[in-house]
């Protein structure tokens, strides 16, 4: 797997966008490069640049609707059918990972998102990876070199992804603790991005990996099809998630999740996450905090 | 003896031009078939894989003969400069430089420009389906086009250099 700079991770990134606005982009500077999130296009306005959070536009000719087309066209390499999935919910997945979201008019049938028409925005995320980003909480999370279950807790925009991808990743390698196979339910294909079956971003070489499947139905697949050891989700947010995790547990297997709230109270109070608690599932809580253009990880061991 | 030498190339040369006439319908009748046939084996790979648009297209090369085979090397050729020519304009142009297929040829396929890559699988079968049986139903009026003309078009070049021979002589 190429490692890439995050300017480098840019430059692949914005090579799904028309020719024009490739050049725009292109023409940011190396540091820009480096600190750039997001590209947003809107019709009828300039592209924008989102640098740490900030959103900045690039003030060249307005967007047009036909080059959103194109985006989509090039992003799908012409082949819309290939990727009907992915539009459906809203993005596409492009080589490296980098992820497009789109807006427009949905195009409805039995109350289903059927696609996207009359396109309106769409936004491309550069995909980067954070290699080591779990290096500092390992030790603490695998008590004896074998991981414990463990569930990482931010409010959105955090990183908990990245944590997520680069814990997955130093458990496959074995990389500071014991070398496990892990199995991961990439609902959104956010954390190991696969593209024509090979994952985009390093999830390790014992990580084996299903996309675009409703995450409960893909931890019940994972665990009869490839025998688990580790057991990995993004973003546990329906009931059906707990009971799939809960089921995990009960045939023995390390669980690494992550949910969407600010600490153990924020867990305790919502009666999604209760269960997760009371049945002791995870032994160690890795909340997030953002200190200046850091992150800080505390690592908090549950008691049942 | 060389006016008769003369006399005889003049007919052969009617001849020829009448037989050449004949000839250029059997051979647009011959390329819409393969182009037929070129578009019926993308829809069974289409069915059986629902490939990419690339690899359908480097498929359809690979299988196809003549018009059919020239069109989808085009096409897979010129899909990796999608950022600078979309495939529905990529595919307009290079139907275009297929003469062999005709204007009325050319009017048929055009339109599978704007379904291929951009629509459901099902809907881009569709959308060949009924390309292929448009350009059937053309071939099939080229070839009876092409046995009755082509007889006329071989006896008028004859009986025009016989002519041509009786006036020089």
């Amino acid at each position: 797997m190429t490692r890439m700079t995050a300017a480098q991770s840019c430059e692949q990134a914005v090579q799904a966008l028309p020719f024009r606005l490739r050049r725009e982009a292109l023409a940011l500077s190396e540091e820009d490069k480096r600190r750039a999130e997001e590209f947003r296009l809107r019709v009828g306005w300039s592209m924008s640049v989102v640098l740490d959070g900030a959103e900045r536009s690039l003030g060249g000719p307005p967007v047009r609707g036909e080059e959103l087309e194109q985006l989509v066209e090039i992003a799908s390499r012409a082949s819309l059918h290939t990727v009907l999935d992915q539009v459906r919910r809203g993005y596409l997945t492009v080589e490296g990972g980098h992820r497009i979201g789109l807006c427009g008019t949905a195009v409805l049938q039995e109350g289903e998102i059927r696609s996207l028409r009359a396109l309106s925005s769409a936004n491309l995320r550069i995909a980067r990876q954070v290699r080591g980003a779990a290096a500092p909480i390992l030790d603490g999370l695998c008590p004896g070199g074998r991981l414990a279950g463990t569930l990482i807790l931010a409010p959105p925009g955090l990183g908990k992804t990245t944590l997520l991808r680069d814990l997955i990743r130093s458990v496959s390698e074995g990389e500071g603790c014991a070398p496990l196979r892990v199995s991961l339910a990439d609902e959104r294909g956010e954390v190991a991005a696969l593209y024509s079956g090979c994952p985009q971003l390093d999830v390790g070489w014992r990580t084996d990996v299903v996309e675009g499947c409703p995450k409960a139905q893909g931890l019940m697949l994972l665990l009869r099809a490839m025998n688990p050891q580790v057991l990995a989700v993004d973003e546990v947010t329906a009931p059906e998630d707990v009971k799939a995790l809960m089921t995990a547990a009960g045939c023995g297997v390390t669980l690494l999740a992550t949910a969407h709230g600010e600490g153990r109270t924020d867990l305790e109070c919502r009666s999604l996450y209760r269960p997760l608690l009371e049945e002791g599932l995870f032994r160690f809580l890795v909340r997030i905090r953002r200190e200046g253009e850091r992150r800080v990880y505390m690592v908090e061991e549950l008691s049942t | 003896m060389i006016r008769l030498i003369g006399a005889a190339l003049v007919a052969a040369g009617g001849a020829w031009l009448g037989l050449r006439a004949a000839d250029g319908l059997r051979r647009r009748a011959v390329a819409l078939r393969q182009m037929e046939a070129g578009l019926a084996l993308l829809e069974q790979e289409l069915e059986l894989s629902a490939s990419p648009l690339p690899r359908l297209m480097a498929w359809g090369a690979g299988h196809s003969q003549g018009p059919a085979a020239e069109l989808f090397r085009g096409c897979a050729q010129g899909l990796d400069r999608l950022d600078r020519e979309s495939f529905s304009a990529l595919w307009r142009r290079l139907t275009a430089e297929r003469e062999e297929l005709g204007v009325e040829g050319q009017a048929v396929l055009l339109p599978l420009g704007d379904t291929l890559g951009r629509c459901d699988a099902r809907r881009q079968r569709e959308a060949l389906s009924a390309t292929r049986r448009r350009l059937e139903e053309l071939a099939v009026r080229q070839e009876a086009d092409s046995r009755r003309q082509g007889r006329a078009y071989q006896a008028l070049g004859l009986s025009g250099g016989a002519f041509l021979v009786i006036l020089l002589l």
